[in-house]
């Protein structure tokens, strides 16, 4: 019985304490203003090379998005930190091997960046084509796709590479 | 060969999709009908931080007022003197419907079992959502030095402040995922072995395959 205990705490420590690492990692970073405003100012720019492509003559200010025609500015509550923070911690508080981990961070910090620059990118458009609109779209769609985005690819990560290698 | 790998893949795109698709159902109606559910909800939450204010204030120096959705926090300032400290939009308390639009989508939960972890997640998050202004307003007093605290908290007030906020952030989710972790685990666990022993199937139907060809060949 207490062999079965020990294995299974062996089996788990390593995940919770992944999970507590990368929420204390989390909060660190949250708490950490130089940090944010470069993660900003990254989302900012990334946002403003996009809407260049379709024609739009953005420039990035700080860590404003800004034309002629409208301006968005990327704040902490924006770059989908706790999103993909919460998301990590998932990641690494489930039982699977190494790997599959590093697989579940790459798909949660990129595939949210991704869906964070469209989000901005459509709020930019929808702040030009659809100015009535911009603060349900802001506060209401996109809070709520981001959160069902970072759970689908949860759920493709545990599907395809976590669970083929979960202990049983 | 491709098409064994590509239905593999499909019990999980299937319920990716699924799940996807009565999530934005959902929501679409749920946002909807925000603008008439956002007043009295908001009125609910004032209540319940109403009492979270008496509760911690001595004395009370915080009125609030719903107008319009919008949820105003005043600072009493003097006898029958107040001024507006801060407000809470008509959006601060949507992440409700997510929360109705994540249970609503979770597959394999029976109907009264979706209702009653439903019913609980929301009373949960109406708690945290009525806690969350209260501990908001008393750490920006506190950061503005119009209230004292203990050293410990006046020394580690911004990693408060950010701990508050992401457990704002993160509570729909987080209550999701607390009441239905066992249900995704299970369903998760199911296609496995459904991966298992298709892989298995096809060994099977390989070597009985060869069976009967070498049969056929024995017969010609």
């Amino acid at each position: 019985m207490r062999t079965t205990h020990k294995r299974t705490f062996r089996r788990y420590l390593p995940s919770v304490a992944g999970g507590a690492i990368a929420l204390a990692g989390l909060l660190l970073l949250a708490s950490h203003d130089a940090a944010m405003m470069h993660i900003q100012r990254v989302l900012a720019v990334a946002s403003s090379g996009i809407l260049n492509l379709f024609g739009q003559d953005t420039v990035v200010v700080g860590t404003t998005v800004q034309s002629n025609l409208f301006g968005i500015t990327v704040v902490t509550a924006c770059t989908g930190l706790f999103i993909t923070g919460l998301f990590l911690v998932a990641v690494m508080a489930f039982p699977t091997r190494w790997r599959s981990k590093a697989i579940g961070v790459g798909i949660g910090i990129g595939g949210i960046f991704v869906v964070n620059i469209v989000r901005l990118v459509s709020l930019y458009f929808i702040g030009i084509h659809w100015p009535g609109f911009l603060d349900a779209a802001h506060q209401l769609v996109w809070q709520s796709l981001l959160i069902v985005v970072a759970v689908a690819l949860w759920l493709l990560w545990a599907g395809r590479w976590a669970y083929a290698h979960a202990p049983q | 060969m491709r098409t064994l790998r590509n239905s593999r893949m499909n019990p999980l795109a299937s319920l990716i999709v699924r799940f996807l698709a009565i999530f934005v159902l959902v929501l679409v109606v749920l946002a909807a009908a925000w603008p008439v559910i956002s007043p009295t909800y908001t009125k609910w939450i004032a209540g319940a931080a109403r009492v979270g204010f008496h509760a911690v204030e001595a004395p009370n120096v915080s009125a609030l007022e719903v107008r319009d959705g919008t949820l105003w926090i005043h600072r009493i300032v003097g006898p029958g003197q107040i001024s507006p400290f801060t407000w809470f939009d008509r959006f601060t308390f949507f992440a409700l419907v997510p929360l109705v639009a994540l249970f609503a989508a979770t597959p394999g939960l029976g109907w009264v079992r979706r209702m009653v972890r439903l019913s609980i997640s929301l009373g949960l998050l109406f708690v945290i959502q009525a806690g969350y202004i209260v501990i908001s307003v008393q750490l920006a007093y506190a950061a503005m030095g119009l209230s004292t605290v203990g050293a410990f908290v006046a020394r580690t007030l911004e990693g408060w402040q950010v701990l508050v906020r992401v457990l704002w952030d993160a509570a729909p989710l987080a209550l999701w995922i607390a009441f239905t972790a066992g249900v995704w685990s299970r369903r998760l666990r199911a296609l496995r072995q459904d991966r298992k022993s298709t892989t298995r199937g096809v060994h099977h139907t390989g070597i009985a395959g060869l069976r009967t060809e070498v049969r056929k060949g024995w017969e010609s």
